[in-house]
């Protein structure tokens, strides 16, 4: 199998209002042995990967409901209790992906409105053995979501009580790279 | 634990050089034992002997709070709450939260499950045991 690094992962749905919302993809996919970048995007209508479209199936059986799922994490929830506005984005993206030896460790950012939680570097390709590891190694923790010191400390405290569901949401991001890779033939 | 350093504010006033003093820091030097408020030698205070009865017991309560650091430990506790916002170890930060603008930012080398220990560690010797006693002889409001 070809080397490949990811460089790029984000999904987003935006709603209008309770009857119209969008949602949005994109990863990018970089082969370092040929320096070819695979940018994958849904744009809300289309599904392409390297510009090319592909099999509005693929997506709408096979990657949409994992990508709804990482959108209704529970840490997006948590955040949700900290808007006073309706919700008019929720998102789930990798920020800072690094590639080591050991995996791509990355943040996760988890998006509600204007309100954010970013926490890592967590190891996400492969993910980590075990639910349990994400509150036993260090962390960097930010947030905008709470006001003071003690908010931040619950915070923290439903971070580990998220870590099931956060080792599900890195699960699905395997699965989902999986299918994307197969289907561009890395 | 070598020194520490906590302001409090207090509801009547300490005579301090006989000036009456709401506004309290109360100190430990190092290599020194005694309680020093605001930087008088606590037993020269008008309640000077309450407060060298307590100078031992509140010196137990803050090795306490550095126990789980063997080596040089640096701890600031946030006022109110007691949870800790900045930890160095040997003049190396392993523990911080810092406030930019609206956002929170937690850099450390611990994990969260170190964090949610040794904060609820911290928080509990300060809620129950230091300010109590602080409180019994009138030098926390």
């Amino acid at each position: 199998m070809v080397r490949w690094e990811l460089t790029k992962f984000k999904v987003e749905k935006t709603t209008e209002n309770i009857l119209s919302s969008v949602l949005t993809f994109e990863a990018k996919i970089v082969i370092p042995e040929t320096r070819k970048a695979v940018v994958v995007v849904y744009d809300g209508r289309q599904f392409t990967a390297g510009g090319s479209e592909l099999k509005p199936d693929y997506f709408t059986y096979e990657i949409r409901p994992k990508l709804e799922t990482l959108l209704q994490s529970s840490l997006i929830r948590e955040l949700s209790t900290h808007s006073r506005k309706a919700e008019y984005l929720r998102g789930f993206s990798l920020t800072k992906i690094s590639v080591y030896p050991e995996g791509t460790f990355a943040n996760l950012r988890y998006t509600y409105n204007d309100k954010f939680l970013e926490f890592g570097s967590v190891l996400v390709i492969p993910p980590y053995k075990g639910w349990d590891k994400l509150c036993k190694v260090p962390l960097t923790v930010e947030t905008n979501a709470v006001s003071n010191t003690k908010s931040f400390y619950e915070m923290l405290t439903e971070i580990c009580r998220s870590a099931v569901r956060v080792y599900v949401d890195v699960e699905n991001v395997n699965e989902i790279l999986k299918i994307i890779l197969q289907k561009i033939g890395v | 634990m070598q020194s520490f350093l906590i302001e409090t504010k207090v509801k009547e006033p300490i005579y301090v050089k006989g000036v009456p003093t709401y506004d309290l820091y109360l100190e430990k030097y190092p290599h020194m034992t005694y309680l020093h408020v605001n930087g008088v030698r606590a037993k020269e205070l008008p309640a000077g002997a309450d407060y060298q009865m307590i100078e031992p017991t509140l010196i137990n309560y803050f090795d306490e709070v550095c126990q789980p650091f063997n080596g040089n430990a640096d701890i600031d506790v946030e006022d109110g709450t007691y949870l800790p916002v900045s930890i160095q170890v040997n003049g190396k930060h392993v523990f911080q939260i810092e406030r930019q603008a609206t956002t929170f930012i937690m850099n450390t080398e611990l994990s969260l499950n170190d964090i949610k220990n040794l904060s609820s560690k911290i928080e509990s010797v300060f809620k129950i045991k230091i300010i109590p006693l602080l409180k019994r002889v009138g030098l926390y409001g």
